[in-house]
């Protein structure tokens, strides 16, 4: 009929169309990147190192379960040279016989120099170009970055996974891509990538099978490198951000020789911003609940007078942590990355307005106030030392 | 198949000089309006609405949604003058024969305009973040090949086609949201009307171009079987905009927050940026579903109205021999309609959104003025004579 002579030809043409054949991409083509190390080479050079995954031996390794641990070089590095990154990568591509695939990055690691010129420059290409990650994490470190891709680490796969995880477990700061450009263009506009560090390798075992590991938190005034701290203020700088998740603190209770540990459950921390008489402040309220973990002392923990001593010097040692992190890095380093030029900006925007362009000023002399409110909720299983060292000392 | 013995008897029927002999309900041509005018806002009105809005970009849509409340009451008021007729075809009776025609011709040239640039606005998506390589050509051409078929169909498949795609595509849009609760911040909405309300109004400016699109249920309310609830759905399809439009431009303030200006695609983004568990990853492909099935909604309503109101201009009896040719009209038009994404996404976000309006909303105004004087000058006529 009518219809079908016009159909026909149409539905033939779809075949055509279909095919999609342009940006037909094979995965055993691909190569699949996992991370990326950005080392300054000259002044005018960066070297781009790629961590490849090579799916065979991912594959035999499945096969022969468990058999090797690690130290088979499972991972590939390759790098190159170029003005920018995606000058390098085009070099890159001439020494890697399969397609550079972005998709699957998940970390970054920018070698220290290129930090302290300004990171903005590079992060740049990881917002732009279309494969890659806005939740790719982003560290830097001190020593090389190709040297830190090229280790093999003895319990994961490579180190991409081995830094992956070990932000999973969020001791230290988590800095996505994300995070960091908002930081940037933020009212604070300071912002802090964790950095990384070799682990020395166990006795006996090669240079190379160990991994890096989190040990601090780099400062950035704005995208530029200005100062590290380590990771227990790293602690202190969590509490102020509200990012605190995991955290195990040891006290000492007065007139006892032991410590009692506790590890938190749940934290949260609020900055709340005051402005009265050209004077600037900032009260930190946290809020946490932590169980019992350890305890070497010969108090009982079901007693409410030791907990309440207890709770006053958990209090203690929290505001001690925070402390230390403002005056390293609101006195010292003079950058707020703890988002108080945020806080004054949301509950004071028509004050923020006239005296923005002042906060590099104002911010080293905003005071800080701190309000702890730690509860210990549980004592844990059983407390074998509060039963047994009672006796011990009736018998002296 | 049964379909076909119907039509000869409705030929004969009232409705002889009708081209088209479909019937939708009031609740399909709601169905059908959210993506006509959602599925090109969800990619680009957030980034653009927070140009101007900031931290109040979620009240745009609501500013904005009242020039959809006011589109859909001029079409339905002009519907009710004339409840058997599109546009195309009361604008001659309004205005008489001459100026009729000339009106409806821009009428004409606008919606071709606007389908080119929705067939060039899903192209540069598609090309811009999954298919770099492949001629936007060829994009563009599977669409409007799909779209032809839609429209060749008649509004009633149109209907039902909606009615089958987009509570799936709401649905996954949702989900989408509901993945991405725990990287929210809710401290990104303050500080709330800083600068009083004049920023998030000219926010609003642009999503009001896309609301005023909803004046194009001026060409499906005759073919309305409920037409009394016609205004009542129109209503609750803005409505269900809005809220979809809220919803995205809070979930794109609370994940990115000033960040959200300077990205070209938010949702697309947010997407990606969902990670549960660490292996519910990698998401965008669900953005690209809903995109894809919501421009094919989108493009189908403008390409019919398109048909038809051409067919009707010329005063054909069918429609459907203009569908196919109309269709490489509109690959033209998606070709020639920007030169980048970039000249596309400005001119929306400045004469784009008085074109808009004064097409969809001061035009349609002027009509009703004009129907609403003559029949008051034709009563008094009446009553004079009589």
């Amino acid at each position: 009929m009518k219809l079908r002579h016009i159909l026909f030809p149409f539905i033939s043409m779809i075949v055509l169309l279909l095919s999609g054949c342009w940006d037909r991409q094979e995965v055993n083509d691909l190569g699949l990147i996992t991370a990326a190390g950005i080392d300054r080479i000259s002044d005018q050079t960066i070297e781009l190192s790629v961590l490849v995954y090579i799916p065979k031996s991912a594959g035999s390794q499945q096969s022969m379960n468990g058999s090797s641990g690690g130290g088979s070089s499972q991972t590939l590095v390759r790098s190159a040279t170029g003005i920018t990154i995606a000058d390098a990568m085009s070099k890159l591509q001439e020494k890697l016989p399969r397609h550079i695939f972005w998709g699957h990055t998940e970390v970054f690691i920018f070698n220290d120099q290129l930090a302290k010129e300004g990171l903005a420059k590079q992060i740049d290409f990881i917002m732009r170009h279309p494969q890659l990650r806005e939740r790719s994490q982003l560290f830097i470190s001190n020593q090389k970055a190709k040297e830190v891709l090229s280790l093999l680490p003895p319990l994961e796969r490579d180190l991409a996974t081995v830094l992956r995880e070990l932000e999973a477990m969020k001791m230290g700061m988590e800095v996505t891509v994300k995070n960091f450009a908002e930081m940037l263009i933020s009212d604070s506009g300071d912002t802090a990538v964790p950095w990384i560090k070799i682990l020395p390798p166990e006795e006996g075992k090669k240079k190379k099978e160990t991994i890096a590991y989190i040990a601090g938190t780099g400062i950035f005034k704005k995208d530029k490198l200005v100062g590290k701290i380590d990771d227990s203020v790293t602690r202190g700088v969590l509490w102020l951000r509200n990012e605190i998740q995991l955290a195990t603190v040891t006290v000492k209770p007065s007139g006892t020789n032991g410590y009692v540990s506790v590890s938190l459950q749940k934290a949260n921390a609020k900055l709340i911003p005051e402005y009265g008489n050209g004077k600037w402040k900032i009260h930190l309220k946290t809020e946490a609940e932590a169980d019992i973990v350890q305890n070497t002392t010969q108090l009982d923990m079901a007693n409410p007078v030791v907990i309440k001593d207890l709770h006053k010097q958990l209090k203690k040692v929290i505001e001690n942590k925070v402390n230390l992190a403002l005056v390293q890095v609101q006195k010292k380093m003079k950058a707020d990355i703890f988002g108080f030029g945020d806080a004054f900006y949301r509950k004071y925007p028509g004050l923020w307005k006239k005296q923005k362009y002042r906060w590099d000023e104002i911010f080293p002399n905003v005071e800080v106030t701190i309000d702890t409110d730690i509860k210990i909720r549980r004592q844990g299983k059983t407390s074998v030392l509060s039963v047994i060292v009672p006796e011990e000392v009736k018998e002296k | 198949m049964d379909k076909s013995q119907v039509q000869p008897e409705k030929r004969t029927g009232v409705e002889q000089n009708m081209i088209e002999k479909g019937k939708i309900s009031g609740s399909q041509m709601a169905i059908m309006m959210n993506p006509a005018i959602f599925a090109t806002v969800l990619l680009l009105v957030p980034a653009i609405t927070a140009k101007h809005a900031k931290q109040d970009m979620w009240l745009s849509p609501i500013w904005a949604s009242l020039i959809g409340f006011l589109a859909v009451f001029l079409a339905y008021k002009l519907n009710k003058l004339y409840p058997k007729n599109t546009l195309i075809e009361y604008c001659e009776i309004i205005l008489g024969k001459f100026l009729g025609k000339m009106i409806g011709a821009v009428y004409l040239f606008f919606y071709l305009h606007i389908t080119g640039i929705v067939v060039r606005e899903y192209g540069e998506f598609v090309s811009g973040t999954f298919l770099p390589h492949t001629p936007m050509l060829f994009i563009f051409g599977t669409m409007i090949l799909v779209c032809s078929f839609a429209v060749y169909g008649g509004l009633e498949v149109i209907g039902r086609c909606s009615e089958m795609i987009v509570p799936v595509v709401l649905l996954f849009y949702l989900v989408l949201f509901i993945m991405l609760i725990k990287d929210l911040h809710i401290q990104n909405i303050f500080p709330m009307m800083a600068n009083g309300v004049t920023p998030s109004l000219v926010g609003s400016i642009v999503p009001q171009s896309w609301f005023s699109e909803y004046f194009i249920i001026a060409f499906f309310l005759p073919y309305l079987s409920d037409q009394e609830k016609g205004l009542k759905w129109g209503m609750l399809s803005v409505v269900s905009v809005v809220f979809f439009m809220v919803l995205t431009n809070f979930t794109s303030l609370l994940l990115f927050g000033r960040l959200t200006s300077v990205l070209t695609y938010p949702v697309m983004i947010a997407a990606r940026y969902i990670s549960i568990a660490e292996f519910l990853e990698h998401l965008e492909s669900i953005v690209m579903a809903i995109w894809v099935a919501g421009t094919f909604i989108k493009i189908t309503v403008f390409y019919y109205t398109l048909v038809l109101g051409t067919a009707q201009w010329l005063k054909l009896s069918d429609f459907r021999p203009l569908v196919f040719p109309f269709g490489l009209l509109l690959l033209t038009f998606g070709a020639w309609s920007a030169n980048s994404l970039q000249e596309l996404s400005h001119f929306l976000s400045t004469s784009g959104a008085f074109y808009f309006l004064s097409v969809q909303i001061i035009i349609p105004l002027i009509l009703l003025l004009i129907a609403l004087i003559r029949i008051k000058v034709q009563q008094n006529k009446g009553t004079v004579s009589g």
